[in-house]
């Protein structure tokens, strides 16, 4: 019974990152830009909040401000190479994580960062919903977990009730149209990618700085991509990516649970399962849903203005 | 001449963006050729920055890979195996699949390679072949999947193969920290494979493997460029919907290549295990996968080019891992180049494609 009150209370902590990336992926893939890089900004974000909190010496919630800046800055990188020149944006998203890998290791040694704990944030109890039997520990999280659901309010609100983001959907849905009614494409895609890279770079600091509490060369471990798999997976809608999220928190839970209880399992079988699930997920959409209507009309799709069909 | 007419100041100039029509293909070759430069000073300026005198930048790179023999022979070797992504990156991207997974294929080459070695199937005299065939095997296995994935079901194959990379990656694990660990220390790494299980030299320090790549080489040169297959690949590449409406069987073309490409990263792992390393060990294939798809990017799928472009990354490779003995820069590093490289090389496309041109006259 602990145990199982001990796994629901540790799903939050593992469902955050997978949510936050989630949602910025699909902030900037509504705007029609194809994002590969969330491994890479995840580890951006990783990187900046330990190295922030270390210099700075314990303010963690301007370390989270930081690594959320320095995801921001970083993406604009990428979209120097996807607005600008044009690259395709499967290459530049490849580069864009390569370049972060490489960036984050380098920085990570050369800083000396790695493995030095960080203080992170304690946690608030939720009361009375944290008195409640089996899930209580639920609701015993640090202010971040509490403040994902409101940042996800924020964002759909944005894109479904405000001009903003009307005009963000129509310059991914249909460029040349948005273009004709006089939206500014370009710089509608920048924006979406600095702010979605934000929330990835948050997402980033999120798995260093609260839940593991130091950096490790390459620490996102493959999260990115689950990410942009869940986006797929939940048809580039927030609140079944949330769902999607929280289903993955479950499974990575349950990880540590397992060594935890003394079950005897092959680790490094339980270590695929959040791959090998993410495949499954990817099979089962295939299966299940054939139409693309809810995917973004332009996506993948450079914005030529010369080239205007 | 000051033209007077003419002159408008520098705030008030104005450009627009042409699209080019065609450009000559050496004007085309010298913006790459500048792209790479400026790839390669930005990064050598970075390597500056974290600590490594410049004059000693220049002796690595350029002298002691180029005219030391030692270096060079040692730069071919490891060309070998990146010989062999590169070519898998070509093929795949011909067919218009985003094969991630290279370090996938590659570490269950390795394993198949050395479950042979493990167990002592066949003879001795055989043994080696055995491994290679069983590592081909292996790596087309792995592809195979989301190959058909893709083609049957339309799964994304850079999400499929890069989940499959990590789960490759922890069947690894499991076997050189558990049943496939050397007994006499506890390292993570399998038994030391025997004298006839690794790949000879040639002659003089020249390996067997750097034979073999070649061979491979001109082997992708003739199923791109002469085979029936290669020519149903270019009609896939160039459009997929009019090579169907031809019959050219399209499905299979592509099933065909992306499991070649498989087997070929196949290979490239029993490069590193039965040629570098000689044992299977818990982080050989590290670097060799984005190391494919820029290779093959920058070669713009050529197999004779990805080969030349292999040499040049192998340089990369072979500096990098002595920087990281002599002056602690960690290998990521080479990372750091390769994504360099390749964001400078992708962005003179655009002064290949684009033309930007002043607007003359007006008033701005």
């Amino acid at each position: 019974m602990s145990m199982i009150a001990s796994w629901i209370g540790n799903i939050p902590d593992f469902a955050v990152p997978f949510a936050l990336a989630a949602l910025g992926l699909i902030l900037m893939e509504r705007s029609g830009v194809l994002a590969l890089g969330a491994e890479g900004l995840l580890l951006v974000g990783a990187l900046a909040g330990v190295g922030a909190s270390l210099v700075t010496g314990g303010a963690t919630i301007w370390a989270l401000i930081i690594a959320m800046g320095a995801a921001a800055l970083v993406s604009q990188l990428f979209a120097l190479m996807v607005l600008v020149m044009r690259i395709n944006q499967v290459i530049a998203g490849l580069a864009l994580v390569f370049f972060c890998q490489g960036l984050t290791g380098l920085l990570g040694t050369l800083m000396d960062w790695t493995n030095r704990p960080v203080s992170g944030l304690s946690s608030y109890a939720l009361w009375p919903l944290s008195e409640l039997p089996v899930v209580g520990k639920f609701f015993i999280q640090n202010p971040i977990v509490y403040l994902t659901p409101i940042i996800f309010l924020l964002v759909v609100w944005i894109l479904t009730r405000t001009v903003l983001g009307l005009r963000l959907r129509a310059v991914g849905e249909n460029p040349q149209a948005a273009d004709a009614a006089g939206i500014p494409v370009l710089a509608y895609r920048c924006m979406a990618i600095a702010a979605g890279s934000a929330l990835i770079g948050l997402a980033g600091a999120y798995i260093s700085v609260l839940s593991t509490k130091m950096w490790i060369a390459d620490m996102a471990g493959g999260r990115g991509w689950i990410a942009v798999a869940l986006v797929i997976f939940a048809r580039w809608s927030p609140w079944k990516a949330l769902a999607g999220a929280l289903l993955f928190g479950c499974i990575e839970a349950l990880i540590p649970q397992m060594a935890a209880s003394g079950i005897r399992l092959p680790q490094y079988f339980v270590f695929m399962t959040p791959y090998a699930v993410t495949l499954g997920v990817m099979i089962w959409v295939a299966i299940v849903s054939r139409d693309n209507s809810s995917q973004p009309g332009a996506l993948g799709e450079p914005f030529i203005r010369e080239e205007r069909r | 001449m000051f033209d007077a007419t003419n002159f408008q100041p520098l705030l008030a100039r104005r450009y627009t963006l042409e699209v080019r029509q065609q450009m000559a293909w050496y004007w085309q070759a010298l913006t790459i050729a500048l792209a790479l430069l400026v790839g390669l000073l930005i990064s050598a300026a970075i390597l500056v920055a974290a600590g490594v005198p410049a004059g000693e930048l220049l002796n690595e790179f350029v002298i002691l890979t180029l005219f030391d023999s030692q270096s060079l022979r040692a730069v071919l070797f490891q060309a070998a195996p990146l010989i062999m992504v590169g070519l898998a990156g070509c093929l795949a991207f011909r067919a218009r699949f985003w094969n991630l997974g290279l370090e996938g294929q590659m570490i269950w080459g390795a394993i198949g390679a050395t479950a042979i070695s493990l167990f002592e199937v066949g003879p001795p005299s055989l043994r080696l072949p055995l491994m290679m065939l069983c590592a081909v095997l292996c790596g087309l296995l792995w592809a195979l999947a989301p190959a058909l994935l893709k083609l049957h079901l339309k799964v994304n194959e850079i999400i499929s193969t890069l989940m499959l990379n990590y789960i490759a990656l922890n069947f690894l694990l499991h076997l050189v920290y558990g049943s496939w660990k050397d007994p006499r220390d506890s390292f993570p790494y399998s038994p030391q494979y025997r004298a006839f299980e690794r790949l000879p030299e040639l002659f003089d320090g020249f390996s067997v493997a750097v034979l073999l790549a070649m061979l491979v080489a001109l082997f992708v040169l003739w199923f791109t460029g002469v085979s029936r297959a290669g020519l149903y690949l270019r009609f896939v590449d160039n459009s997929p919907g009019v090579a169907r409406a031809v019959g050219v069987p399209v499905k299979r073309v592509i099933l065909g290549t992306v499991l070649l490409s498989g087997a070929l990263a196949g290979l490239a792992g029993f490069m590193v295990t039965a040629g570098q390393e000689g044992r299977l060990t818990n982080s050989f294939y590290v670097g060799y996968g984005f190391s494919g798809i820029l290779i093959a990017f920058l070669a713009r799928n050529q197999p004779i080019a990805a080969s030349v472009v292999a040499l040049l990354v192998a340089t990369l490779f072979v500096a990098g891992r002595s920087l990281q003995v002599f002056y602690q820069i960690p290998f990521s590093m080479v990372q750091l180049i390769q994504a360099i490289l390749v964001i400078c090389v992708a962005s003179s496309e655009f002064f290949i494609r684009h033309r930007i041109r002043r607007i003359q006259g007006g008033l701005g």
